[in-house]
């Protein structure tokens, strides 16, 4: 290493703390609630070519590190001192805008009239216009209907505001008040950093930060390229399910084939579904993206902790994407909820390396965030007011060596959750029940972590309980060498009462006074072979309600009685042990592949995106309403039992592929 | 009259640590005690007899004892406390399991959340239940609490705590319940969350209502053994117990809320260094083994937060605020495989402790840097009780050397100080960012065995005016103790809209009454040595539907004379101040109303440092800073008079600490005896 070592370690505390004291001064004046209370903002400083040198450790969204504002900077052209750049453009700016409400801001940090550096911030703002409140809506299918698109522009020039862009920016959003609070804070955060990093050459010299940069980068490629070459060289292929694409019943495939050689990671998407209709698409633009390698980046700062964080971590990964599917849709296909899809994609790369190395990393999370929204109806004048009541999630996955933890996730937000006593003091309901779900995570001899389960109980007229992106209630989290799954999410009304009905996956339930609406979410997956888990473990769980004594006996071969181990009848139990195969999919996966397996649906994938965006969604919904009649019935009927006969289903799937165009 | 005296007690995991002031001021002594992890109160004891014996005073010339102790902090964070079984409304038994939902890490998922305080074994659902109006929707049923008492009896435990859902909002539900559960499970101390702390937010109500319970058995049997061994000594004089908020309570309320003590150490610390001067911005620093602590007051006012971290738990109680910012002393200094050079977080404790203390630590720590770099002189350690091993220090340090490519013990020693110093240096810029500060104007006021070996560095690197070493920086916790008031703390729920015109406010004006009725019994009954006592009111509040609120202090507080109007300008202007804007028409909702009553005890002077000859120097030591080597001026502290002036570089040694002057600044005495260490030439 050229640079001094421990000027590298000094500077590296200085420029992280940098960014910091930016999110600090973005939090600090604020307004929104996203910013305030969801921390869905982030903070940076660039080099030259666009990719962040420094990020902040634990302030903000820890997952956008490898955002590139290169694409967008050079977008915009000559800038000069004082200059801001503004976007949320998806399609423009080469994925560093994934969805609209997120306001993107560059500023060019100049040292002897030369830039040195760029400082960057985001925001979830509160409303971008567009169709709902706050701008997001699953079955948005165009760009147009999520908002205002801002291509990459100059919010400020030499230090002036531009006055046409804030007035047409104000006249498109639904709280223009409140934005441009939010901007104003944005502005102050990009002051900072330009102060700080003044400072910093002020002191050390604008030679030695321009040299720190690449430094600091080749510092966690190594770093990085150390974790990874715990994966073993070789090519695994892993594919994992969402439900549904909203608006229809159809389910979407991720698919990730990760090849390895030496620490170098390659992740191909190719056989992933086309994109989707609903807003579920993620513009990645097909380059090496946070929505597809964030598991990697958990998986290296897992094991290595003290690993920099800047872009030099993800310099030893590759990606492919081919342009139509879902990973990297074509313009304008909506994108408001692109962030339901990046579990999967989670999912999918958990899977990839798991086949290559099972241990490496622990088994998926329940793999849903749920915010359980109510919406009450002002009985004067008639409208409705809407607040997120809960935020719910599953399980963590099971690992070599470790159980997965109950109710949480932090996968994809760690959020905390809404005290009961804030949700009664809010809204007219009573939490009857928030808790922890019995005999939901999936067995092994490392426990997946279980699910929530939340009761409410509305007490007022004309009220609605809204539980939009649900997600797992079809497809469960898989279980890992020899674990299981996790079981799968529900919504029930009047659970325990003879009134008691299954609501499948709800998207708006008008409820009555009196009604009680039940919430499970599924748990994560399980690891290992349950019938290996050791006994008084076991025992523990049944003890803690965690699990039954009834699936202790059949899951795990042991015999619990009174909170005790029967030993002899645990031995007799255990002694007939059944092999698990090395995943544990559930039967709902199991059933769906037995028609669409792995070589028909890369096929039907490869045909669909020869043909035009515009027909290749609803050309695939068509075929596989055909190959599964009643799909629309499954959330009250289960996928297992709308295979009713996998050889014709399958026969007529080939059919309906050759009917399509040949691709060479 | 007899000359009278005080004393205050600090109990650490190393020291015990003793301050007795005469209450003219005209004496100080200190004295420090090694602790007796097994019965703390031995030292206390020991430490007691010396001190009054080497002053030569009657047990019965000490008129206050003022104690603070790490025993509850401890028995948390090494999950030691008693076995409790927590009590809560039907739906609610993962409370503890499910907390706020929070992971601890969202990057590393070999991070697994907290072991929950209560596991769920011990969790005991009833039916009594409030609904959020403070009305009940489930009475209590006193034959189901008392199957369930039975049934906690019977698995052991030994103390019940009591959280119903609303009970912030009326306690009155859950007193009857927890008076249930005291009447059948008959000799277990139950105690009942809305009696604590009544604040909207189950998890962390239940969790500082369970903490009181599990550190209660514990904490009462300390004290009944503290207060026999003060008997057998002949002290009678009344027992108080220092507390989070920087005040201190009487033993009869902490032994009912022990809760209350927990972080008492820290605060009292901050408060010794609000009294030794007059700093407008003063910052504290406070070094010890494994951490380094931190703390922001201006003009003299404690800082407080209203949540702060124990361990992995939240605790929702005014704690006097104080930041952990990096390294202590022990901080080990390692290299990572890519040759960078790293301090830290890994400590070697007191036990093994650095290299050079020779109980078989072998990373070296910040410890034998100051050692290897020349500051620490190995014969002068703890008042020359103990010796230090130098070359084995060298040694340890020469490895790290050699792995990174440094020039020799030195330069590793060397480099770990820029590296620990720029690390605590951005923490620091980031607390006084979140606060809208500048460090320009602050002085650094260090205690703690390696703060003033180490201030002077920070300083520097974080642009601090100056840094400032008390007389006796080794004990500064026992002399905060001493000096501070008695305290206590109330909130109320409000969660009321009040409009500027009065709408809204006869309930206001209700809750601060009660608050203040139940604040003016309390300190009524806490000891004659409580003059005059004041209230102090400060309002959470915010617009309508705001995501947020802002606390609100109200300046120079009387009960009964408030208006709405005082409350609205003061919120419009803090709100224009952080925001540049204030809507001045709107409606205001009041969230929660804090109180806090300060019985005021007579206060001691602390003595005035006297003129005398100027200070002749005890030779020189040789040091390795700020880029080489320096032959620094080498001076015993309590040769220090009035006005005294010495340049860096420079080394004052004193019993419990070395304090470090770099070249380039100069120390000179202030008239509280406090070393003050500013920029040469200001």
């Amino acid at each position: 290493m050229t640079f001094d070592p421990v000027l590298l370690e000094v500077l590296r505390t200085q420029v992280q703390s940098i960014t910091e004291e930016m999110a600090i001064a973005l939090m600090r004046t604020a307004r929104s609630t996203y910013v305030k209370d969801a921390a869905d903002f982030a903070t940076g400083l660039a080099d030259l070519s666009g990719k962040f040198f420094a990020y902040p450790e634990a302030m903000g969204v820890s997952g956008f590190l490898d955002l590139d504002c290169g694409p967008t900077i050079r977008a915009v052209g000559d800038l000069e001192p004082g200059d801001v750049i503004i976007t949320n453009h998806p399609y423009l700016t080469g994925g560093l805008s994934t969805h609209m409400p997120d306001l993107q801001l560059i500023k060019p940090y100049f040292h002897d009239s030369e830039t040195v550096a760029f400082g960057w911030d985001f925001i979830h703002s509160a409303d971008i216009g567009g169709g709902v409140p706050s701008s997001i809506a699953p079955r948005f299918t165009e760009l147009f209907q999520e908002g205002l698109q801002i291509p990459p522009m100059k919010l400020v020039k030499a230090g002036t505001m531009n006055a046409d862009f804030v007035s047409l920016y104000r006249a498109n959003c639904r709280v223009p008040d409140l934005n441009l609070g939010d901007i104003k804070a944005m502005l102050a955060a990009l002051t900072v950093g330009e102060r700080r990093v003044a400072e910093l050459i002020a002191r050390h010299g604008a030679e030695a930060f321009r040299a720190l940069q690449p430094a600091l980068v080749d510092y966690a490629k190594e770093k990085s390229r150390a974790v990874q070459r715990k994966i073993p060289d070789g090519t695994t292929v892993f594919w994992d399910y969402m439900d549904d694409d909203y608006l229809t019943k159809v389910p979407i495939r991720i698919r990730c084939e990760m090849t390895v050689r030496d620490g170098e990671v390659h992740l191909d998407f190719t056989g992933s579904d086309p994109q989707v209709l609903a807003a579920y698409n993620v513009p990645t633009q097909g380059v090496r993206h946070p929505w597809l390698t964030l598991k990697l980046m958990h998986l290296v700062g897992s094991l290595d902790p003290s690993v920099p964080l800047n872009y030099g971590l993800f310099e030893n990964m590759t990606v492919h994407v081919p342009k139509g599917t879902v990973l990297n849709p074509e313009f304008p296909a909506a994108v408001g909820v692109r962030h339901a899809t990046a579990i999967r994609i989670n999912d999918a790369v958990i899977g990839a390396i798991s086949k290559a190395t099972a241990g490496l990393i622990p088994a998926p999370s329940g793999g849903t965030v749920v915010p359980m929204v109510v919406a009450e109806q002002d009985p004067k004048t008639g409208s409705r007011s809407v607040m997120v009541i809960q935020s719910l999630v599953g399980g963590t996955g099971a690992r070599q060596g470790g159980d997965g933890v109950d109710g949480r996730d932090s996968g994809l937000a760690n959020l905390y959750n809404t005290p009961m006593e804030r949700t009664e003091a809010d809204a007219a309901v009573v939490v009857e029940e928030y808790g922890l779900r019995e005999d939901s995570g999936g067995v092994g001899e490392w426990r997946g972590g279980t699910g929530l389960v939340m009761t409410v109980r509305v007490l007022a007229e004309g009220t609605a309980i809204l539980g939009r992106g649900l997600e797992r209630f079809v497809f469960r989290p898989w279980g890992v060498a020899g674990g299981g799954a996790g079981a799968p999410c529900e919504v029930i009304l009047n659970r325990g009462t003879d009134g008691e009905r299954n609501l499948g996956k709800i998207d708006m339930y008008e409820a009555a006074p009196g009604d009680r609406v039940t919430v499970l979410t599924a748990g994560g997956g399980g690891y290992g072979n349950p019938f290996e888990r050791a006994p008084d473990a076991v025992a523990r769980d049944v003890r803690a309600g965690f699990v039954s004594a009834k699936a202790a006996r059949e899951h795990y071969g042991v015999a619990v009685v009174d909170g005790a181990v029967d030993g002899q009848e645990t031995a007799r139990l255990r002694a007939s042990a059944p092999a698990p195969p090395a995943f544990g999919f559930g039967p709902e996966r199991d059933a769906w592949e037995s028609v669409f397996s792995d070589d028909l649906m890369c096929e039907l994938s490869r045909r669909l995106l020869a043909l035009p965006a515009s027909v290749r969604t609803r050309t695939r919904n068509a075929i596989m309403n055909r190959v599964v009649p009643d799909l629309e019935a499954v959330s009250t009927r289960g996928l297992a039992a709308l295979i009713t006969d996998p050889e014709l289903q399958k026969a007529n799937l080939v059919a309906e592929i050759d009917q399509l165009p040949p691709v060479p | 009259m007899a000359l009278r005296y005080r004393l205050g007690i600090d109990v650490g995991g190393t020291f015990t640590d003793f301050v007795l002031a005469r209450e003219d001021g005209g004496r100080f002594a200190f004295h420090k005690e090694p602790s007796v992890p097994d019965d703390p109160s031995r030292a206390v004891e020991a430490g007691t007899a010396h001190l009054i014996q080497a002053e030569g005073i009657a047990p019965g010339d000490v008129a206050l004892v003022v104690h603070g102790t790490t025993l509850a902090l401890n028995a948390i964070i090494r999950q030691r406390g008693a076995k409790v079984a927590l009590v809560v409304s039907r739906g609610n038994r993962d409370v503890m399991e499910i907390a706020r939902a929070r992971m601890p890490n969202s990057y590393d998922f070999t991070a697994g959340r907290e072991t929950p305080l209560i596991g769920r074994e011990s969790v005991y659902e009833v039916s009594a239940r409030g609904l959020s109006d403070g009305s009940i929707m489930t009475p209590a049923d006193p034959e189901e609490i008392a199957a369930v008492a039975k049934e906690i009896s019977a698995a052991g435990h030994d103390a019940i705590a009591v959280m119903l859902l609303n009970s912030y909002r009326d306690g009155t539900l859950e007193r009857e319940v927890a008076a249930h559960l005291r009447a059948a499970a008959r000799g277990l101390p139950v105690v009942a969350s809305a009696d604590i702390w009544p604040e909207m937010r189950e998890y962390e109500r239940a969790l500082v209502t369970a903490l009181n319970a599990y550190i209660h058995p514990l904490m009462d049997a300390y004290f009944d053994r503290l207060e026999e061994r003060f008997k057998g000594l002949g002290v009678t004089a009344p027992l108080y117990i220092t507390a989070n908020n920087g005040g201190t309570i009487s033993l009869a309320t902490a032994r009912a809320r022990p809760v209350d003590t927990v972080l008492s150490g820290p605060a009292s610390g901050v408060l010794a260094a609000t009294r030794i001067g007059d700093h407008p911005a003063l910052l504290t620093f406070d070094m010890g083994g494994t951490s380094t602590d931190i703390a922001v007051s201006e003009a003299g006012r404690l800082e407080f937060t209203n949540t702060t971290m124990i361990g992995d738990y939240p605790l929702m109680l005014p704690v006097v605020n104080v930041s952990a910012i990096g390294s202590g002393g022990g901080s080990i200094v390692w290299t990572d495989p890519q040759g960078l050079l790293k301090v830290g977080p890994d400590s070697a404790g007191a036990d093994p402790g650095p290299v050079a203390y020779g109980r078989g630590g072998t990373h070296p720590t910040m410890t034998d840097c100051y050692l290897t770099l020349g500051i620490v002189d190995p014969d002068g350690f703890n008042d020359g009780k103990m010796r230090l091993d130098a070359a084995a220090a060298a040694d340890a340090l020469g490895e790290v050397a050699a792995a990174v490519g440094l020039d020799g013990p030195v330069g590793a020693a060397d480099a770990a100080v820029r590296v620990a110093t720029a690390k605590m240096a951005t923490e620091l810029r980031k607390l006084l960012a979140q606060r809208g500060l500048d460090p320009r104007g602050f002085v650094l006021c260090a205690y703690g065995g390696a703060g003033p070996t180490h201030a002077n560095f920070l300083a520097e690197e974080a642009m601090l005016d100056a840094v400032l070493v008390p007389r006796l920086p080794g004990t500064f916790c026992a002399l905060g103790a001493i000096l501070a008031d008695v305290r206590r703390d109330y909130v109320r729920p409000a969660r009321q809209m009040v409009e500027r015109g009065g709408a809204g406010w006869p309930r206001i004006e209700a809750l601060i009454e009660d608050a203040a009725a139940e604040a003016r019994a309390w300190v009524a009954e806490e000891g004659d040595l409580i003059g005059a006592h004041e209230l102090r009111l400060t309002a959470d509040m915010r617009y309508p539907a705001q995501a947020f609120e802002l606390p609100i202090t109200v300046p120079h507080f009387t009960p009964g004379t408030l208006q709405p109007s005082t409350l609205f300008d003061l919120y419009n202007a803090e709100h224009q101040r952080l925001y540049g804007f204030a809507e001045e028409d709107s409606d205001l909702e009041i969230t929660n109303l804090r109180l806090a009553v300060v019985g005021k005890v007579a206060p001691i002077s602390v003595p005035r440092a006297q003129e005398g000859s100027s200070p002749a120097s005890n030779g020189t030591r040789r040091i390795f800073v700020a880029g080489g080597w320096h032959e620094a001026a080498l001076y015993m502290r309590d040769t220090l008079h009035l006005g005294a002036r010495i340049d860096g570089p420079a080394v004052v040694q004193q019993p419990d600490s070395t304090v470090l002057i770099l070249p380039g600044w100069a120390g000179s005495v202030d008239a509280y005896g406090n070393l003050v260490i500013r920029r040469a030439g200001q």
